[in-house]
């Protein structure tokens, strides 16, 4: 058998309404059929809880919400390598994530991060659920990360 | 002439919080504590089917999703009358423990440590003699000159390149840091080892809630079987797995954080005699060596102690109408008794009524409503919660454990009792807990293996789970001592939906606004007469909060727009 060598790791807070677009998104591969090697994970609103998931895969490709100045429903692909790479407004990891992928990296176990971030409106109303819009924006976001896997299993599987 | 200065948002805690402090003559002469997020769980849970509010509380925080689990399941076999077997109240202990322990060893290292640590002086420090220094502490075998020249030498290419990151937001070089770069190096070397060490524990949950983060809780029990020999459930090889772990983890508490911990206090004692604060503690007890509803065999007793009277431990009921009750005259939300009423948290209301200023604004209006968080008091009083309290109740009671470790803490560090009552004994007690709790988690484990042994497998209790066995009407109460301190939810069923849901978590005890009287809550108290070095880098205001373990999220919640740490200072 195979080691892992992918993860699906979708986070945040799914109290908060769009906030919770990365469990969604987990949630949603979780039915899905996928290719040996990749597992998909509700890292749900933890942070160091999260080190031996981030230890064991060479690959990590994260999901979440973030308030920026894009129009909503914009999706963005970063590659962060520091935490100040990360968006600021990502989801409500006070603590942990950001400093977790910090000390990965100074301890020299960081693996490849492949952050996709949509853009969400304000999210004051603690809710359960998406807006529709982004609810709408979902199958692209979805389709979006299994081409990445699609692009990124070759070089993992050798 | 007086300063006022603001710290918002407060860093390295989950949530968020503001500080206001009012500085004369080096001094905080009063301080003000506002949660800057709004929290509506209560108002998500209406509604709802009981038996699911623990999987919607465990959302709450990324920190104590366990913690709230528990005490929602409680609160529901409460009201409903429901007796869970051994097996579950172990499992439910052995998990607690492990989240206590790995919660007070990462608060110590990533988010208390820098307060005192100071990372570039690290940079600085002699690996042989830090060599030196680290063995005569502690057995511990990482020690030697070439690790931690090794991790020097990596630390310095981190903080060369730029990249400071996490230690991005300390305030080097502030006159307030008094370690020698050598103990700075051992506690940096440590900050790495904890994290490494800490997914380790993090796995019991995985292995008895079924997945990790956010595991399953049950309402009746555990949603896990229990069998030595079934390949599927939980058998002999998972559980002495768990066994690994839990000793892994005395062994680290022991040798790693205990040790450090004894190892900066001496620089520091001037903090024994600051941030005391209120002098009052409450504690609702938990870890039963048998079950939840046998208070008396409570590994942390509860009680309440007031104006630090040890000779007297007062009794503490959740259920009484006038004992815990949450006030909101200085609160954005709204009572339909008006603003003056106190509230028992069976008959709380959770309604929003903001009439702060728009942000951005420079002050907050402290004779209005300041906060997102309401005001709990007890009998009236306000209280601070959380392992000092813990640490002092359980002291007071004649606990010969308590005892035995205190003692050999005030000794090492050569202070007497009452220096407990501050600051450093804050973060100190929460040392000691540790130990305690590291060593109750073996028994536990022990009892649970020889329940098994003997025979009984049960794990959930079943018999009331269908709702058509309820009661028309059912109120419970769900406690347990969260790392913070002590947490409650209290419930209301109706119709076999949840009428009302109440949470007060430790949180909202230590950072609440004041209340109609204008009595202080456990920070704003424990601030007064802090001595400021400078207005501009306030350290020594994130130091007592930081002691604490603040934990914002569950007590409030929205998103912190740019996470950027920010004082500002005016002088009035």
């Amino acid at each position: 058998m195979k080691e892992p060598n992918i993860l699906i790791l979708g986070v945040g807070n799914y109290l908060m309404g769009d906030e919770g677009l990365g469990v969604h998104v987990a949630r949603a591969l979780q039915d899905e059929q996928l290719p040996e090697g990749v597992d998909v994970l509700d890292g749900g609103t933890a942070g160091f809880q999260l080190m031996e998931y981030l230890e064991k895969y060479p690959i990590v490709i994260m999901i979440d919400a973030t308030l920026d100045k894009n129009t909503v429903g914009t999706i963005r692909l970063i590659e962060p390598k520091f935490s100040q790479d990360f968006p600021k407004a990502m989801s409500t990891h006070e603590i942990g994530l950001k400093d977790l992928v910090e000390s990965l990296a100074l301890l020299g176990k960081l693996p490849k991060i492949y952050l996709y971030v949509m853009t969400v409106q304000d999210i004051a109303n603690l809710h359960v659920g998406l807006s529709q819009f982004v609810e709408e924006q979902l199958p692209q976001l979805k389709r979006l990360i299994l081409n990445k896997v699609d692009d990124l299993l070759p070089a993992v599987l050798v | 002439m007086s300063q006022r200065i603001v710290v918002d948002p407060i860093t390295r805690i989950e949530g968020h919080l503001r500080i206001e402090a009012e500085i004369k003559d080096g001094k905080i002469e009063e301080a003000y504590s506002s949660g800057t997020m709004v929290r509506l769980i209560e108002e998500i849970l209406r509604g709802r089917d009981p038996r699911d509010a623990w999987a919607f509380v465990g959302r709450v925080c990324g920190v104590c999703t366990s913690v709230h689990s528990t005490a929602s399941v409680r609160a529901v076999e409460d009201a409903l009358g429901i007796i869970i077997p051994p097996n579950a109240e172990m499992v439910r202990n052995l998990m607690f423990c492990a989240q206590n322990i790995q919660d007070h060893v990462v608060h110590f290292y990533h988010l208390h440590a820098l307060d005192w640590v100071d990372v570039v002086s690290a940079l600085k420090a002699d690996p042989k003699k830090t060599s030196e220094i680290a063995q005569s502490i502690s057995n511990w075998p990482k020690s030697s000159p070439g690790y931690f020249s090794d991790l020097q030498k990596r630390l310095t290419k981190f903080v060369e390149s730029g990249q400071l990151g996490i230690f991005a937001n300390g305030y080097w070089g502030h006159p307030a840091y008094k370690l020698p770069p050598e103990v700075n190096l051992i506690g940096v070397a440590h900050y790495l080892e904890a994290l490494e060490w800490q997914k380790e524990i993090v796995k019991v949950h995985t292995i008895f809630g079924g997945k990790n983060p956010h595991p399953n809780y049950l309402v009746g029990g555990m949603a896990c079987s229990i069998s030595l020999d079934d390949a599927s459930g939980i058998n002999a090889e998972r559980l002495s797995y768990v066994l690994t772990v839990l000793k892994q983890a005395k062994e680290f508490v022991e040798q790693v954080y205990v040790p450090d911990l004894l190892a900066i206090a001496p620089y520091y004692l001037d903090w024994g005699a600051i941030g005391g604060g209120l002098g009052n503690y409450l504690v609702y007890g938990d870890l039963s060596t048998t079950s939840y509803r046998e208070p008396k065999n409570f590994k942390f007793p509860a009680g309440a102690i007031l104006n630090k009277d040890l000779s007297k431990i007062h009794e503490v009921d959740l259920r009484s109408d006038n004992e815990v009750q949450e006030f909101i005259s200085h609160s954005w939300y709204e009572y339909a008794g008006g603003d003056g009423v106190g509230l028992h948290p069976w008959k709380g209301e959770t309604k929003l009524n903001y009439t702060g200023p728009k942000p951005p604004f420079e002050h907050l209006n402290v004779d209005e409503k300041y906060s997102f968080l309401k005001t709990p008091r007890w009998k009236g009083h306000a209280m601070e919660v959380g392992p000092l309290a813990r640490v002092l109740v359980g002291y007071a009671s004649g606990r010969t454990d308590y005892k035995e470790v205190v003692d050999s803490v005030l000794k090492k560090l050569n202070i007497p009792a009452t220096a407990l009552i501050s600051t450093l004994g804050r973060t100190a007690a929460r040392g000691v807990e540790a130990l305690l709790v590291a060593q109750w988690s073996l028994e536990f484990y022990d009892q649970l293996i020889t329940n098994i042994k003997n025979g009984d497998t049960r794990m959930a209790s079943t018999e009331k789970f269908q709702p058509d066995t309820w009661p028309k009407q059912a109120m419970g109460v769900g406690h347990n001592e969260a790392p913070r301190g002590a947490l409650a939810h209290w419930i209301v069923i109706e119709d076999q939906k949840i009428a009302n849901y109440q949470l007060v978590v430790p949180s909202t005890w230590n950072a609440s606004p004041r209340d109609k009287e204008g009595k202080s809550s456990a920070y704003e108290a424990a601030l007064k007469d802090t001595p400021i070095a400078d207005p501009n880098q306030p350290l020594e205001i994130l130091r007592t909060v930081h002691s604490f373990d603040p934990c914002l999220a569950c007590a409030v919640h929205l998103y912190d727009e740019e996470g950027k740490h920010i004082s500002k200072v005016k002088v009035l």
